[in-house]
């Protein structure tokens, strides 16, 4: 579905990104994972068209991203972004009816079936009491959840998420992991908690320093010595389950 | 679901009747003035078509021109304090104009408005100019510069004025804005400007709601941001110039009409725009109403009507709405 060839992206001079390559297929729950700054929200942008790499090239079912148009591409991916907020007052409805902007042309409104997908969007996220909600009066996951909702508006096939789940509680968490495994979307999730991701994803994407440093099956990706290099916490398994050596 | 519906587009009835406010406004601003007429004397006279008529038509002109470009550039730059001058064109239209004046080319028809027009213009393709890496335009650098331009051009005209002050009267009466010396010539420009002008930020106004969440977001619900930017931000551009440039700096109206509207009728454009149009006007053709019938047979700056009507009013919203902007 998404072919990245040897990217390397930098902002300035300095390489954010180092000759990345992977395939994301179709279908997959893929968790981004890897310490601050290693680069995750960088190499998200850059399979969601947002950044141009200074090397190598994106695909998209074999199409450079570049050459996508942006309405065209609106509703082939969407992108959750890791802080949401507005400095102007609209409504969580106003907000989630936005995704829906590539499907209309400008001097078109809203349909039927536009309003129909929203309020079932919001319902799959928990929002729906939350439709008249303005931003300053919704918490930090409420909004978070809002975000996740417009990304579902868009209807598209692949969803870009950098950490949708991290101002989330851990019941909403677990609400939205499991609505991510419903929808047969093809995902690329930034996660940080690993045992989210061992019990969520299929395949993990593991960044370390702008190197790519696995690609595969997130439960062979996450091992003890993987962990250490990465993270440099000390860590065993455990019925399934990452533990921390504290 | 139906609620909704009503929420994101603009009422047609309350347009209409906005519509109709503004033409009844007009009518009675018509009669008014340093000579009062009477309904049936009106198309008789000289000083109605000649003066009045014209004059009116500009205050409504200006007025929802100011409005709907405060509106676009609050949503374009994602700040509510941005106003319809700040990328420069009302500073770069008053240098123009100050230095028409000081050279004599008051007698000249668009002398001093052709002058304004032209500096306004130069002064903001300058700042983009500074304010583009590659081809995407840094917005924040957009403002600074603005902003720096600005505060320099305003202390050149006081230099300006200074060494001649025989002329420092006209030159202030014009940066304080005034209606005065419209004629239909300043109307025949600024019709065609302002009509096609606001149809197009119209046109956008989806495009400036997901503007306002952010460039990126935008683009990625698929905006084609720098090309709807810079689409804008030259509509926008050659209205205010057109506006300053006929009428002199009206403060205020761009900055607050829009968050009035805002305060009332929620963030969506494609309501606050044609509302701030309709608002804008009917604000601006009162000022000038008042302006002109205050004092008569002297007349006030408007610009200083607008602050002194605006401000109070717009306080008295944020107090009853108790919310930030």
């Amino acid at each position: 579905m998404i072919k990245l060839d040897n990217i390397t992206v930098g902002y300035g001079k300095r390489p954010v990104l180092k000759g990345v390559t992977a395939q994301i297929h179709e279908g997959v729950l893929t968790a981004l994972m890897g310490p601050n700054g290693c680069g995750k929200t960088t190499l998200l942008r850059t399979m969601g068209g947002l950044l141009q790499p200074a090397e190598g090239c994106v695909f998209l079912d074999n199409t450079p991203i570049g050459q996508i148009g942006a309405r065209a591409l609106a509703r082939q991916i969407a992108y959750v972004r890791q802080h949401a907020q507005t400095d102007f007052d609209f409504s969580a409805f106003e907000t989630v009816l936005m995704g829906r902007n590539p499907y209309q042309h400008r001097l078109q409104n809203e349909s039927q079936a536009d309003w129909d997908i929203v309020e079932h969007c919001m319902r799959q996220t928990s929002t729906w009491h939350l439709r008249f909600a303005k931003p300053d009066q919704m918490s930090g996951g409420e909004l978070q959840r809002v975000m996740i909702a417009r990304a579902l508006a868009q209807d598209t096939p692949l969803l870009l998420m950098d950490e949708p789940v991290s101002n989330l509680d851990i019941a909403h968490q677990l609400e939205i992991m499991h609505l991510l495994r419903t929808l047969g979307k093809t995902v690329v999730i930034v996660l940080h908690d690993l045992n989210l991701a061992l019990r969520f994803c299929d395949d993990l994407l593991l960044l370390h320093e702008g190197v790519l440093l696995f690609h595969g099956n997130v439960s062979d990706g996450l091992t003890p010595e993987r962990i250490q290099t990465v993270y440099g916490v000390s860590t065993h398994r455990e019925g399934g389950h990452i533990i921390f050596d504290y | 679901m139906t609620s909704h519906k009503n929420l994101t587009h603009a009422n047609p009835w309350i347009v209409a009747s906005l519509l109709v406010l503004l033409l009844l406004a007009m009518a009675a601003s018509c009669l008014l003035g340093a000579v009062d007429f009477h309904a049936r004397d009106i198309l008789q006279s000289p000083i109605f078509w000649q003066l009045r008529l014209p004059r009116v038509i500009m205050s409504v002109l200006v007025g929802a021109v100011l409005s709907v470009c405060g509106a676009a550039y609050q949503s374009i730059f994602r700040n509510p304090l941005t106003d319809p001058y700040v990328l420069g064109v009302s500073s770069g239209a008053s240098l123009g104009a100050a230095v028409a004046i000081l050279l004599g080319l008051e007698a000249w028809l668009w002398g001093v408005g052709g002058m304004a027009l032209a500096a306004a213009l130069v002064t903001v393709l300058f700042i983009y100019r500074i304010a583009s890496i590659g081809n995407r335009m840094h917005t924040t650098t957009l403002l600074l510069t603005g902003v720096c331009l600005t505060l320099l051009i305003s202390a050149v005209i006081s230099f300006l004025m200074v060494l001649n002050q025989e002329k420092m009267d006209a030159i202030i009466f014009w940066t304080m804005g005034s209606f005065g010396s419209c004629a239909w010539s300043d109307v025949a420009a600024m019709v065609p400007v302002a009509l096609v002008g606001i149809g197009v930020v119209l046109y956008f106004g989806r495009d400036l709601n997901l503007l306002l969440a952010g460039s990126e977001a935008a683009q990625s619900m698929g905006v084609e941001v720098e090309k709807v930017k810079r689409t804008l931000l030259a509509v926008t551009t050659l209205m205010v110039a057109f506006a300053v440039s006929s009428c002199g700096v009206i403060g205020f109206v761009g900055l607050i009409v829009p968050h009035a509207v805002r305060l009332v009728v929620g963030a969506d454009n494609r309501r606050v725009v044609p509302y701030s149009a309709l608002c804008g006007a009917l604000f601006v053709l009162v000022c000038d109403t008042l302006a002109r019938t205050l004092l008569r047979p002297s007349e006030l700056p408007v610009g200083s009507l607008t602050s002194i009507i605006g401000a109070p009013l717009f306080i008295y919203l944020l107090y009853k709405n108790k919310k930030s902007i």
